[in-house]
């Protein structure tokens, strides 16, 4: 690079320059040194920022566990709900007498937090604001439900005072019918004594 | 491993020849701090160090040395300036350092006309110092300067000459005499 001699006198300068700065310039063993004795310094830092950054991960994943399972707890509870009424009201109700009601409010119980048991839920569930209010919702709803089915059975098992009337010693006859495909002398046997 | 090892003992006595210069090229980085020029090398054979600041034989190691020592003070920078703000506004504002003057320990005897080359240099915008300090300071190509300072060669040379007509004028303003008066006239073609 040909210099003109006013770039000159500019390179002039900047040796001059450079030469103070080579004298106050500090050795490169000891800056050296120096960064070789800061260097195990950055990784534990590192290492410290990366494990908690894996905790607070691990804990919203676990948080997020636990949140789905009550989600899908409570979406299986609805159904077992719709079904409960409509299957004891389509089939003909046998008679229950008033003590059949408690037990089966126990199969209920019984049935844990996979089906209807909501009420063993708050034992389980996390005391926080959220939870509190999904359990209070989910008592109400249990309440509800067992009110339902308790009215129903009593329905189904309620008989006519005058029931008794009805009933006659020739009960098996309007009650049986007599087997067509049999001999007659079969067939008579059936009949009640006629002269 | 020991591969790795011989690398780095290499490296070091190549960086090692070249550590006079890196000192005053952070030193130009640094607005002349000295302290803050100290901690940006040291920071730069850190990343070295750590091989977060790999030399792969693209270019020059001095080129690439003095690249990675830009952006270090560039960064240092940034952080040091960040800090002054959290500082201000937690209104417990720490002692700051003045970056432009030299600390006492590492005052050196300058001429007058020294001192003035440097308020000049300082006035000057940062890209036009630069290319100017790697170009006579250093002894850099044009092209070389630019890649240090991620540049077109286009770039670097309309700085170059805009430094040079810029420390002119600011030398005749601080009426440097140096027995010979500066020409009025530049030479356009004095650099290849």
């Amino acid at each position: 690079m040909e210099l003109a001699g006013n770039e000159k006198k500019i390179q002039a300068l900047f040796r001059e320059l450079k030469l103070a700065d080579e004298r106050v310039a500090p050795g490169f063993t000891r800056v050296w040194n120096r960064a070789q004795a800061t260097g195990p310094g950055s990784p534990r830092v590192f290492k410290i920022s990366f494990a908690v950054a894996t905790t607070v991960f691990v804990i919203a994943l676990c948080s997020l566990v636990l949140w789905s399972r009550d989600w899908q707890r409570s979406q299986q509870s609805n159904p077992n709900v719709a079904t409960g009424p409509t299957t004891s009201g389509s089939t003909p109700a046998p008679p229950l007498a008033p003590s059949l009601v408690k037990p089966l409010a126990r199969p209920l119980a019984n049935q844990g937090p996979t089906q209807l048991g909501v009420a063993q839920l708050p034992n389980r569930v996390k005391a926080n604001r959220w939870d509190r209010k999904l359990v209070a919702r989910r008592q109400a709803d249990l309440n509800a439900r067992n009110v339902a089915i308790r009215e129903t059975i009593s329905i189904s098992s309620w008989q006519a005072p005058t029931a008794t009337l009805m009933q006659s010693p020739a009960d098996h006859v309007l009650t049986s019918l007599p087997q067509l495909d049999r001999s007659l002398t079969e067939l008579k046997t059936f009949l009640p004594n006629t002269p | 491993m020991k591969h790795k090892q011989t690398d780095i003992s290499e490296l070091q006595a190549e960086l090692e020849k070249l550590h006079g210069a890196s000192f005053g090229w952070a030193l130009s980085c640094c607005r002349r701090d000295r302290a803050e020029a100290e901690e940006v090398l040291q920071t730069v054979y850190l990343k070295i160090l750590e091989g977060k600041a790999r030399y792969r034989g693209e270019s020059n190691l001095k080129t690439w040395l003095f690249a990675v020592i830009r952006k270090t003070a560039i960064t240092e920078q940034r952080k040091r300036l960040l800090r002054a703000l959290k500082s201000l506004a937690a209104s417990n504002p720490t002692p700051e350092r003045n970056s432009f003057a030299p600390e006492p320990a590492a005052a050196f005897e300058r001429s007058e006309a020294q001192k003035q080359f440097q308020r000049a240099l300082e006035r000057l915008p940062a890209r036009q110092r630069e290319v100017l300090h790697l170009a006579f300071y250093e002894d850099l190509s044009l092209r070389e300067a630019a890649n240090v300072m991620g540049i077109s060669i286009g770039s670097a040379r309309q700085h170059y000459e805009r430094g040079k007509r810029h420390l002119r004028e600011s030398l005749d303003r601080e009426e440097l005499d140096y027995g010979i008066s500066w020409e009025r006239k530049e030479n356009p073609g004095a650099v290849s």
